[in-house]
């Protein structure tokens, strides 16, 4: 092919769309490749910063099993769901540990909360919030010891008219110069014991079911 | 800059001095400003997303000029942005997998490293145009220039906002690195304005007015030795 | 080097004795009753802070000009600086620490007014973006309001005391005290009614009088209102601003107020707290940052009035006057450009006016 035929047969429909047809599988095909690859290492970064979190309100020796193995979907008051992962020592569930949701000054929080199996708080960590900087984040566990406060308590410990902030006539303190994230953390808590609360038989039956790490498929009891 | 002054020095003396100072992505192009303001809350995040960007620009200045003989005018920007998404996929994965916990921090912010117009404006203006080689060192410098700024600017905004300076780098660079993390004033009580996103628009204002200083100066100086030269001579 | 003005040979040359300084001099003649107030209502520490705002704003501005290669004298004794920096004081919670003050100077100074060009070239008036500024970085201490402790009460710091809390960090726990709008925001976020939380907290007699506790010098109505008549009849100001603003809020506040009486107060309320009036007066009336024709004044005041009742009644700011001058500020160049004054001899698009008599030779 001469130079000038070349040149006009790049000028054509045809080469460019060859052109971007190839480019276009090459990009994909190096990323199937790719996703391939990292697949199983995401996934298991996935479930060490579960494991991490979990870890932080449920301590290690109430369990001897798998945490995220023993998980069970609820949907709550509101018809959302909810992962409640169990502690089991034998077939005994001794601990959960769940997500809930409190609402802040700036959006949602996330917040991991840990119960004993009697209804007792053994853990309360914030995961994700966008409360303001040197304010509101002292909910942090890193930033203040805030959180700590509602270790031991339970929903009828302080009394439910107790259950919120000092300024609003309850038991917990606010920071100075915030008291909705603080408000709000309390609130969202207390929602979780209530969910706790609706659904303690069904969440802390004994396992009679083969554990998780012994079969396939997640425990799935009816909803209550 | 005159003339003469781009002139001097070799090509490839040039195209690095382009990248880190005279043609600087955000100080003198004022390009990629939506990721530069962004992420720089601290230096670590600042020179993560330096060095993500780095290595997305040099690859893909290198793909583009590889591949300059075969594209045409007419369908290169669909190209070029497939070639630099793919790229920032593969980052955002290998990142997610391999280096979890700054992408924990970066996530957000590496999709829109498809949107940096830094790239497609290299691609476009320097990597379709030149061989293989000084694409490469485009790409590199263009992009150690953009981490520079980025490191200055999280540095600034952190020591003013926290009193830290390369908080979190060990999660970074690994636990060799943590002697960087340093607590320049203990129990500072913040300003917490220079970590907000107005503070990455105050801070970007005196680094771009500290940089029309230092280029003055350095004019004032050239004209000043110019003169003795020819005073002499 | 110095421009001269040619000496004057004849004529009726009249000279209207405007000038910079005169302007800021009168302005702060008008600030003085309420400022005075504020400072003998909340004692040493007031007066601590607003020396240390105001001295700092004037050594940022001499420093700025330093910089700027701008005689320094000159532009330092017409009073610009020393009004904005009084400005911001007048904004600041009376108690709070001197480096709120000196912060606070250097944004408005160097950051809101010496960087867009100094005097007449700032975008934004420079007291609220320090205001804004302040409050965004410094929360706290931007919120840590205290009860009035009049000059020489009985429970009044002292001397040295004032002191301690201004320049040492001394807490003040004791003393501290929600503002009117502050408290009535997060009652109502609580649920409660306006007909349980406002008897005992605000009596428009308290709310006018200043009693109450509140930024240094915006709460007494009744002086802030006193130095607005003065500029309006000094003819600092017209009553374009002023007059639209004021009226929006209480226009809007009335109606939500009878579309439901206990989630919305009354306009007497908003007029009376918070910084309404210094806003109205002395701040969105800023000759640098607000339109320049009637129409388009009228425009900016409505949109402020809008702004601070919107802010109020549904953000999470108890207070928007800053937030909405500056807002409008933004909008200025907006409208001063769709309403623009109208030129002598033409008419408003700009086209010459065309008269009978010389119509026929004009074609």
């Amino acid at each position: 092919m001469s130079d000038v035929a070349w040149s006009n047969f790049k000028q054509g429909i045809g080469y460019q769309g060859l052109l971007l047809g190839f480019t276009v599988a090459a990009a994909a095909t190096l990323l199937v490749v790719a996703d391939r690859l990292t697949r199983e290492p995401i996934a298991l970064r996935h479930a060490e910063d579960m494991n991490a979190s979990l870890a932080e309100v449920i301590p290690a020796s109430l369990h001897d099993n798998d945490l995220l193995a023993n998980s069970v979907t609820l949907t709550d008051a509101s018809g959302e769901p909810v992962t409640v992962y169990r502690a089991l020592s034998g077939h005994q569930v001794t601990a959960l540990a769940y997500q809930v949701k409190a609402f802040g000054y700036a959006g949602e929080i996330d917040v991991m909360l840990g119960l004993a199996a009697d209804g007792k708080i053994l853990g309360v960590r914030v995961l994700s919030h966008k409360e303001t900087p040197g304010l509101g984040d002292k909910i942090e566990v890193g930033k203040a010891d805030w959180v700590r406060a509602f270790e031991g308590r339970s929903l009828g410990d302080p009394p439910a008219e107790r259950w919120g902030v000092k300024k609003d006539g309850g038991d917990f303190d606010q920071f100075s110069g915030a008291t909705i994230t603080p408000r709000g953390v309390v609130r969202g808590i207390k929602g979780g014991l209530e969910f706790f609360a609706a659904n303690r038989d069904a969440l802390t039956a004994t396992v009679v079911i083969q554990r998780r790490e012994d079969r396939a498929g997640a425990i799935q009891p009816s909803h209550p | 800059m005159t003339d003469s002054d781009t002139k001097q020095g070799t090509p490839w003396g040039r195209i690095a001095r382009d990248g880190i100072w005279s043609n600087n992505v955000i100080l003198s192009q004022s390009l990629a400003l939506c990721p530069t303001l962004a992420v720089t809350g601290t230096a670590t995040n600042g020179l993560g997303m330096g060095l993500a960007t780095t290595a997305v620009l040099t690859v893909s200045n290198v793909l583009v000029s590889l591949i300059r003989g075969a594209v045409t005018p007419e369908v290169r920007i669909p190209v070029y942005i497939v070639v630099i998404a793919t790229l920032v996929t593969l980052v955002d994965l290998g990142l997610n997998a391999y280096a979890h916990e700054l992408h924990k921090v970066l996530g957000l912010f590496i999709a829109l490293i498809v949107v940096n117009c830094a790239i497609l404006g290299r691609a476009e203006s320097f990597a379709s145009k030149n061989r293989v080689l000084p694409a490469a060192l485009d790409g590199l410098m263009m992009g150690l220039g953009f981490t520079i700024t980025l490191v200055v600017l999280g540095g600034v905004r952190e020591i003013f906002g926290t009193g830290t300076l390369f908080a979190g780098a060990s999660q970074l660079l690994g636990q060799a690195m943590s002697f960087l993390e340093l607590t320049l004033i203990p129990d500072y009580r913040g300003f917490l304005i220079a970590i907000l996103p107005p503070g990455g628009f105050l801070a970007l204002g005196f680094l771009l007015a500290a940089k029309r200083v230092i280029d003055a100066r350095a004019a004032d100086a050239a004209k000043r030795r110019a003169t003795v030269a020819a005073a002499i001579g | 080097m110095s421009i001269e003005t040619p000496a004057a040979q004849a004529g009726p040359f009249a000279h209207e004795p405007v000038s910079i300084s005169r302007t800021m001099g009168l302005v702060m003649l008008a600030l003085l009753p309420a400022t005075v107030f504020g400072l003998w209502q909340f004692g040493w520490p007031a007066i601590y802070l607003f020396a240390a705002t105001i001295a700092s704003a004037l050594v940022f501005e001499a420093m700025s000009l330093r910089v700027a290669g701008k005689p320094v004298r000159p532009f330092l004794l017409d009073g610009s600086a020393l009004l904005t920096g009084w400005l911001l004081a007048m904004t600041l919670p009376p108690w709070a620490p001197w480096w709120i003050g000196v912060v606070g100077s250097f944004m408005a100074i160097v950051i809101a007014k010496q960087v867009f060009g100094g005097i007449g070239q700032n975008l934004f008036n420079p007291a609220m973006v320090a205001r804004v500024a302040l409050l965004i970085a410094f929360p706290l201490e931007m919120t840590s309001f205290v009860v009035p402790t009049p000059l020489f009460s009985a429970e009044a710091p002292g001397l040295l005391q004032g002191l301690a809390i201004t320049f040492g960090g001394q807490g003040f726990d004791a003393f501290s005290g929600a503002t009117v709008l502050g408290h009535v925001r997060t009652e109502l976020g609580q649920g409660h009614e306006l007909s349980v939380i406002l008897p005992g907290l605000f009596g428009p007699l308290s709310g006018a009088l200043g009693t109450v506790a509140g930024s240094l010098g915006e709460t007494s109505a009744l002086l802030l209102l006193l130095g607005g008549l003065l500029l309006l009849y000094k003819r600092i100001i017209t009553w374009h601003i002023p007059l639209a603003m004021l009226a929006t809020v209480a226009i809007l506040a009335t109606l939500l107020h009878l579309y439901d009486p206990e989630r919305y107060a009354g306009a007497l309320y908003h007029l009376v707290s918070g910084a309404t009036l210094l806003g109205a007066f002395f701040i969105a009336t800023d000759l640098v940052t607000s339109p320049v024709s009637a129409r388009g004044q009228i425009l900016f005041g409505v949109g402020c009035g809008l702004l601070v009742y919107v802010i109020r009644t549904w953000t999470s700011y108890p207070e928007g006057v800053a937030f909405a001058v500056m807002l409008m500020n933004a909008c200025t160049p907006l409208i001063d450009h769709y309403v623009k004054p109208r030129i002598y001899g033409r008419d408003r698009k700009g086209s010459p006016i065309e008269y009978a008599d010389d119509a026929g030779v004009s074609r």
